[in-house]
């Protein structure tokens, strides 16, 4: 099967990732859904400064937001909080570099409206 | 099957599996061109004017509702109310039949396995009278004990709405029996057929119920037609949901007149095209024989309940024989999400759903959080069946953790 979605290393992330898990005292954390297919991503940041320091997601979702969830970490851990805002759904995309039905694009880009609600409820606690 | 066109399609490279009729069946090439002979020979609007293409397409749409309440076993024609789908016919009741007829303290019963479609207009209903849903549980192989609804059916109990076979569990209801129950206790019985009319014989009378509704697009028919029956009485003392054209005897500056039943709720230019293509799948189905769709799905369906329990780790939701089934099976597979499971179908050619498949509450009564759904019809093969398994097995290979 030469479908890119399944390819190997994409799936070598999907079981091993090191971003999955939980944290003991985050500074922030949400709960992301999507209503349509049930998936729930949970996200988790410990911010310093501005600054994300570590992160952390727990799924029960399938392999495009999983995927998607690891990348996106990846690209977050040391940045600021005005670089974390910055990142693109067609930027994640590309990392990802999948070929996704219109419909799975939502899975994919799950992750970061977590990211999105998580910096908007950080910096409500902060005012 | 040759008779369905799309069946020849190549997708991903691979042949086309069409596992997916609960969610909309495919047409055969009769009412294709049905459709499309209407608007090359026939198409004028109806019941308007005096010209002959006028009378032409008026006796055509007419004619449809005849078949369709021929098919159904309808007491008569006037009983068929032509609507967009199930989900409009159902709006239908609860608008023009709900509102008016429901009030504080009641209650509407219905089961935890109903399709959005079927739960959502009574929710609505509820909020704007103060009416309360209340819910049957189902058992763990996901039917319906009858002492179940005994012991709900309260005289508080005013509606009983209830899927004729569940779109997730497959499961078949005692729709008749239901209906005989709530009857006694004074309560009205609506039932959705969606997943019911297509696959075997129904008849609203013997079945005793009072509202039935479904959709054409899931027996052959075209997108874009629905029924709703209803016993004349009821129509009678309903409201329409939609003035203007088509509706109306006679209208003057302060007042109005209704049309008769079931012109008075189809305002508006009816979806002629879609009528005729229905009556074409209704031609279609009778000619292939009800008994035998029913024949087909249930050796295709105990073949896939067998061939399906021999996978590890695979889950099958609902009733264990396929006799208390509709042509649908819906799993679950332990460690892979069933999008998963469907992209890796789909890479194949295999086409099957995956998700909530609109039944939130119950997927939310057995803790999934998701699931795949295999759907079958008279073009459904063993080999397909096959196909899908083995595609089951390789998903399992590739994602199992």
């Amino acid at each position: 099967m030469d479908d890119t979605l399944y390819r190997e290393e994409l799936m070598e992330v999907y079981k091993n990732t090191k971003n999955r898990g939980t944290l003991s005292s985050p500074s922030v954390e949400v709960l992301e859904k999507n209503p349509l297919c049930g998936d729930q991503i949970k996200l988790q940041f410990e911010i310093e400064d501005g600054v994300i320091k570590n992160a952390k997601f727990d799924a029960s979702a399938c392999a495009v937001s999983v995927i998607s969830s690891a990348y996106l970490l990846d690209k977050l851990f040391g940045k600021t909080l005005e670089q974390a805002k910055k990142i693109t759904k067609e930027e994640l995309l590309d990392t990802l570099g999948i070929n996704l039905t219109t419909s799975r694009v939502k899975c994919a880009t799950l992750a970061l409206e977590g990211l999105k609600h998580a910096l908007e409820k950080y910096e409500n606690t902060k005012k | 099957m040759n008779d369905f066109p799309i069946l020849d399609r190549k997708i991903n490279g691979k042949e086309l599996v069409y596992l997916d009729t609960a969610a909309t069946s495919q047409k055969p090439q009769q009412v294709i061109d049905a459709i499309s002979d209407y608007y090359r020979e026939h198409n004028a609007n109806v019941h308007r004017g005096v010209h002959t293409l006028g009378d032409e397409s008026t006796e055509i749409y007419e004619n449809a509702r005849k078949k369709v309440a021929g098919f159904i076993g309808a007491v008569s024609p006037s009983e068929i109310i032509f609507t967009k789908n199930a989900t409009d016919s159902l709006n239908i009741i609860a608008y023009g039949w709900g509102l008016k007829n429901l009030k504080k303290g009641d209650v509407v019963l219905t089961t935890v396995a109903e399709h959005n479609s079927n739960l959502l207009p009574w929710m609505f209903v509820c909020e704007s009278t103060g009416a309360k849903m209340e819910y049957l549980e189902l058992t763990p192989t996901g039917t319906l004990d009858l002492k179940t609804v005994e012991s709900k059916i309260t005289n508080r109990v005013k509606v009983v709405v209830i899927s004729h076979a569940s779109n997730v569990l497959g499961t078949i209801f005692p729709v008749k029996e239901i209906s005989s129950i709530a009857g006694e206790m004074g309560a009205v019985t609506i039932i959705d057929g969606s997943q019911a009319v297509p696959h075997f014989k129904v008849n609203v009378q013997s079945i005793g119920c009072d509202f039935y509704a479904f959709s054409g697009h899931k027996m052959l028919g075209p997108m874009g037609i629905g029924v709703l029956w209803a016993r004349k009485e009821l129509l009678g003392k309903m409201t329409p949901l939609r003035y203007g054209g088509g509706m109306v005897l006679d209208v003057a500056r302060d007042s109005y007149e209704l049309a008769e039943v079931p012109g008075c709720f189809e305002g508006g230019t009816p979806d002629v095209a879609g009528a005729v293509g229905l009556a074409s799948a209704v031609d279609y189905l009778q000619n292939y024989g009800m008994d035998n769709v029913r024949k087909h799905e249930l050796e295709i369906t105990q073949y896939a309940l067998d061939k399906l329990e021999e996978v590890k780790g695979l889950k099958i939701l609902g009733p264990e024989n396929a006799e208390n089934r509709t042509g649908l099976i819906t799993f679950v597979i332990d460690g892979i999400h069933s999008h998963d499971v469907a992209s890796v179908l789909d890479s194949e050619g295999i086409a099957v759903r995956s998700g909530m498949h609109c039944a939130m509450t119950l997927h939310k009564t057995m803790h999934l959080p998701a699931s795949t759904r295999a759907s079958f019809y008279i073009y459904t093969t063993k080999r397909e069946i096959d196909k899908m398994v083995e595609v089951i097995k390789k998903a399992q290979e590739i994602l199992g953790r």
